[in-house]
């Protein structure tokens, strides 16, 4: 229990310095606020994915599924009347846009409502609570009678401006369709809202109308009570269909997403580490300033466990307002980055709408836990120190600042023994985690070392300083030096920002770059058309194929080919097979990690992605194991190439190959050739002609298509630039919270400058070049750290994450903007302090005596 | 024509602390002719050091006009009296304000450098300086290897080294030893008197008011003078 008199004591130590005070809650507040609103943003998109996989899943215990068609109608009467399973339910799915929506997309839901209610009863009302339903069980009859009817969330509707008896246009695959909204699903609690956002039930057929897949069925949900019918059931499948059970074909899918938001997770906790500086700087600024009272409250008695409780305490009422003023600041960061990350994730995964943050009791609970720990840690080597005070032993400044420099070097030391420690873990086999941590323990080192590091960089600028600026040069490079206990821990915060903004600039610099002359190898018809697609990175619409050939056979076409690209199962979850119809004289010029596509486009062979590969441990002669329409079938590997499409991995075969083993004839995408001495555009301007009239479909030149995916690409780490800036603006508090201690510390020392004749402008140079000093040093140290980043993040996380590897491409002009950002917020966070030392009245200071 | 080294005209200084207004000094006037060393002696608080201040153009005075050596310090802006203080204007503190990250050499030279006359002549002045206030061997040490009495002695060569129409000094023995006090006094005595400095110091110690040449007590924020010893 902290004695009366002590606590007083150390409140009005706060209140003494309020600056000081503030900028540390500051400090704690961005970290957990970015922190807290990555987690409530990720935590927000994996709900929505869950409330929608049981909305559109409900209480399947198994489903059938079957190819890229799914599987035929008759199956389902088949299941239920042949196989007598009673508990079985067509299901037809697909995402849809909203015509005039602004890319408003809804998630097509089609069933039988007759027998339905066992699988979702929000939608049949027999349950209470989940949904008023009753409205769309009248409306049931409806949906049957009456061909293109739908049933509309209420808030949805009331988004879109659709009444009861209204209209709703839709487009799927390039067609129209204009659907009549018959009912409205009225949720009873805002849980339920979110899992039917979105949704837009129809019936059987007006969804296989609607999605163009008239005769298939997605897939067959089916309730079995009794696990011993299940191989009855698998036994009379057809070879083209598969049982599986509803939990692991949703927890595929959301696996997908796990590794991105892990990375998100991560660049995350970067922010709060370096708020952990803040505070550790903060309470070892207030130790330190205190040493002379402690020890004299040492000597009257009070014990080193009552120092330490007030140094404790202290900190932790700066974290708990400072993590209390994170939350309300995080939740609003929320609702920003939310639409980033459900962009990433419609961009590379699958479509998601998620319109609000869900308040998530357990990740503000985590966030509090985080916000407070974090105080704690940073707090508690000041504390330590501070009970070390020997009573009524006043150290010198000067001895302290000795101490400081003699720390620096066994810091030194110490953090290049924990950079040997992180590489061995970084060199260890293992997943993201432990990649994240030997990254971390890495960083760590990287900020153990800076303070030596710095001082070994001062002593060439120093020489320059002095015999350029004279003794005020000098004094501006000796005063950092004098300063390490000070100025070292906003040093090592700046670098690790600094750092991180170059690790992860050159990251995405090597990365952008392996990705357009990935391009340009892929890449390499004059056109290309598809059906619009609402996954930016694949395609999930197809062309009519008689509808392609017209348009292939476009005067000035030379050459066309097609591609068809489908999610199969496998034995290893889906798989996204392409399916290229290739002329063998001209295969595309595509790059080899090993083997090649000898034998691919003749059908012998397949060639798998190296995402695919890294994950699923595939090797050249190896086989890949499908489930087609034939059952399941081996196609050998003959080389393993480098693609950036998808990091799940895809499977690339001839069209033959594909047509043999699945009956599917759809056509995702067509990519043409200009007859030399056409030109593109022209020939843009004949197929959209021929097109006219049929659906609507998305044609692009070969520049266009490359800046769509390179717009999808800096789309996708629009969230990283964020989350580097809240570090960078934590380093920036902490900076300015070091340098205005700083100058409260030297308030005499400048008093007597200005006294012997320093001007104004004098001492805002000598201040300034100090901080600028700061900032170069932390600038240039954060170089050979960022590149050491960029090389974990590429060889490491990346190939861990995605499966992709690259080659680093460390473009001066990042480097140099790290170093020049390093310097600017250093040379901002002086401003203000400057500006004070500069103006403050050298009477005053020489009072302070 | 003879001119005083430094004049005070009605010089009075006073600070608002909430609604009250606190007078510090009140009209004072003196002056003091080149070469003189004068004391002024007084109870702590009793405005001596801001006094100093005013002299100085560190502190502005609220009413009155302050000349030294000619120039109307009262009349110049900020600027113009930091330029104005550098060249005529040497101090020596009671905490000695050696600036801890500088030798002790680079603290006599700060002051040539601060008027563009740290060439190779200002440096041998300031071991020249050094020598006389016996600290020759000791330029290259940092003040903090050295004792109160030895930092002191530096304090008082950097006051003199740019040859400063007067010389301040704000209680130079306080925070000394008797002896290590008196030697302090010596020497500041004598280096003044052989450049024909004029000194002005602030004191409440009985030693210093033996080298003066003429003694003020300032009482009440008002100057009297007294007679001399």
């Amino acid at each position: 229990m902290l004695n009366g008199q002590l606590a007083r004591l150390a409140v009005r130590q706060l209140r003494t310095h309020p600056w000081q005070l503030g900028l540390a809650i500051l400090g704690i507040a961005l970290g957990v606020a970015v922190a807290v609103s990555i987690d409530l943003a990720n935590a927000s998109a994996l709900r929505a994915f869950g409330l929608s996989t049981e909305a559109v899943s409900g209480r399947a215990t198994h489903q059938i599924l079957g190819g890229p068609s799914g599987v035929p109608d008759a199956l389902y009467r088949r299941v239920r009347i042949e196989l007598g399973v009673r508990r079985a339910a067509p299901v037809v799915e697909g995402d849809v846009s909203v015509a005039d929506g602004h890319g408003r997309t809804l998630h097509v839901l089609g069933i039988d409502p007759f027998v339905d209610a066992d699988f979702r009863p929000y939608l049949a009302g027999s349950e209470r609570g989940a949904a008023r339903g009753r409205e769309s069980l009248a409306r049931a009859e409806d949906l049957v009678g009456r061909a293109g009817t739908a049933l509309l969330p209420a808030s949805t509707a009331h988004e879109l401006g659709v009444t009861l008896g209204g209209t709703l246009v839709v487009e799927a695959a390039g067609h129209r369709r204009t659907l009549t909204v018959v009912g409205m699903l009225s949720p009873a609690d805002p849980a339920s809202g979110r899992a039917l956002e979105s949704l837009l039930v129809t019936d059987v057929a007006t969804a296989q109308e609607t999605l163009g897949a008239v005769g298939r069925l997605t897939r067959i949900d089916l309730i079995v009570d009794d696990p011993a019918v299940l191989p009855r059931i698998t036994a009379a499948l057809p070879p083209d269909a598969d049982l599986v059970s509803a939990g692991a074909r949703a927890g595929a899918t959301a696996r997908m997403i796990l590794a991105f938001q892990w990375n998100l997770a991560a660049l995350s906790l970067l922010a709060l580490v370096v708020g952990m500086f803040l505070i550790y700087q903060t309470m070892t600024f207030s130790v330190v300033q205190r040493r002379p009272l402690i020890g004299s409250l040492r000597a009257l008695g009070v014990t080193r466990a009552e120092i330490f409780a007030v140094v404790m305490t202290e900190a932790l009422v700066i974290g708990l307002v400072g993590t209390v003023a994170g939350l309300a600041l995080g939740f609003g960061m929320a609702q920003g980055l939310l639409r980033l990350v459900t962009r990433t994730i419609n961009d590379l995964y699958f479509v998601l709408s998620v319109r609000e943050v869900a308040l998530d009791p357990v990740t503000l609970g985590k966030s509090v836990l985080l916000g407070l720990g974090a105080t704690a840690l940073a707090a508690l080597p000041p504390a330590l120190e501070a009970t070390t005070a020997p009573p009524r032993l006043v150290m010198t400044r000067a001895a302290h600042e000795q101490h400081a420099r003699r720390g620096a070097r066994r810091a030194g030391w110490l953090g290049l023994a924990v950079i040997a420690a992180g590489a061995g873990v970084l060199a260890a086999p293992g997943g993201i985690a432990l990649g994240f941590g030997g990254l971390f323990v890495v960083m760590v080192g990287a900020a153990l070392v800076t303070p030596a590091a710095a001082l070994l960089l001062l002593r060439p600028i120093h020489r320059v300083a002095a015999s350029v600026f004279g003794l005020l040069g000098r004094l501006a490079t000796r005063s950092i030096a004098a300063a390490l206990s000070r100025t070292s821990v906003a040093m090592a915060a700046l670098m690790i920002a600094v750092a991180s903004a170059i690790g992860v600039g050159v990251m995405i610099a090597s990365f952008r770059d392996a990705v357009t002359r990935w391009l340009e190898g892929t890449l390499r018809a004059d056109v290309y058309i598809s059906a619009p697609s609402l996954v930016g990175s694949r395609p999930d619409a197809t062309l009519d194929p008689q509808f392609v050939a017209r348009l292939a056979a476009t005067p000035g076409v030379a050459h066309a080919s097609t591609s068809r690209g489908v999610l199969v199962q496998s034995g290893r979850g889906p798989v996204q097979v392409v399916a290229l119809d290739v002329d063998p004289s001209r295969p595309p010029r595509w790059r080899f990690r090993s083997g090649n596509d000898a034998g691919v486009w003749t059908g012998e062979a397949v060639i798998v992605s190296e995402p695919y590969a890294n994950r699923h441990d595939t090797r050249v002669g190896s086989a890949v194991r499908l489930r087609t329409d034939r059952g399941e079938q081996n196609f050998r590997v003959a080389g393993v190439f480098y693609d950036y499409g998808s990091s799940a991995g895809v499977v690339v075969m001839s069209r033959g190959a594909y047509e043999a083993a699945w009956d599917d004839r759809r056509i995702s995408s067509l990519a043409l050739e200009a007859a030399p001495g056409v030109d593109v555009t022209a020939l843009i301007a004949a197929v959209r002609e021929r097109a006219a009239g049929g659906p609507s479909l998305v044609i692009r030149s070969n520049r266009a298509l490359r800046e769509t995916s390179l717009e999808i690409f800096d789309r996708t780490f629009a969230i990283t630039g964020v989350l580097r800036t809240l570090s960078v603006a934590v380093a920036f508090v902490g900076m300015l919270a070091a340098l205005m201690a700083l100058q409260l510390e030297r308030t005499r020392e400048i008093g007597v400058l200005r006294a012997l004749g320093l001007t104004p402008r004098q001492v805002w140079a000598l201040v300034t070049a100090q901080t600028g000093l700061i900032g170069l040093l932390a600038g240039v140290l954060a170089v050979p750290c960022g590149l050491t980043l960029a090389a974990v993040l590429v060889f490491v996380i990346n190939r861990r994450s995605f499966g992709w590897t690259m080659s680093i491409d460390p473009s001066p002009a990042i480097l140099l903007q790290g170093v020049a950002l390093s310097v600017l917020a250093a040379l901002l966070a002086g401003l203000y302090p400057a500006w004070r030392m500069a103006t403050r009245s050298p009477a005053e200071a020489l009072r302070d005596e | 024509m003879w001119r005083p080294a430094l004049e005070l005209r009605k010089v009075s200084k006073s600070y608002r602390e909430g609604d009250a207004e606190r007078v510090v000094l009140h009209d004072v006037s003196v002056t003091l002719a080149s070469g003189e060393i004068a004391v002024i002696v007084g109870r702590s608080g009793s405005g001596k050091s801001t006094l100093l201040n005013v002299i100085a153009g560190i502190d502005r005075p609220t009413t009155g006009t302050v000349v030294v050596d000619g120039t109307d310090l009262t009349a110049l802006g900020e600027h113009a009296r930091t330029r104005f203080r550098r060249r005529h204007i040497g101090f020596v503190f009671q905490f000695f304000n050696l600036i801890p990250l500088l030798t002790v050499e680079e603290n006599l030279l700060l002051p040539l450098e601060l008027n563009g006359r740290a060439d190779v002549k200002g440096l041998a002045r300031a071991r020249e300086l050094l020598e006389r206030v016996g600290l020759g061997g000791r330029g290259a040490s940092y003040p903090e290897r050295l004792s109160g009495g030895e930092q002191q002695r530096v304090a008082i060569a950097r006051a003199l080294i740019h040859d400063p129409a007067l010389i301040l000094a704000d209680e130079p023995t306080g925070n000394l030893d008797a002896e290590t006090a008196a030697g302090v006094l010596d020497l500041l005595d004598g280096l003044a008197r052989e450049g024909g400095r004029t000194v002005l110091m602030v004191t409440h110690s009985r030693e210093v008011v033996g080298v003066a040449d003429r003694i003020f007590s300032i009482q009440r924020g008002a100057l009297m003078e007294q007679p001399a010893c």
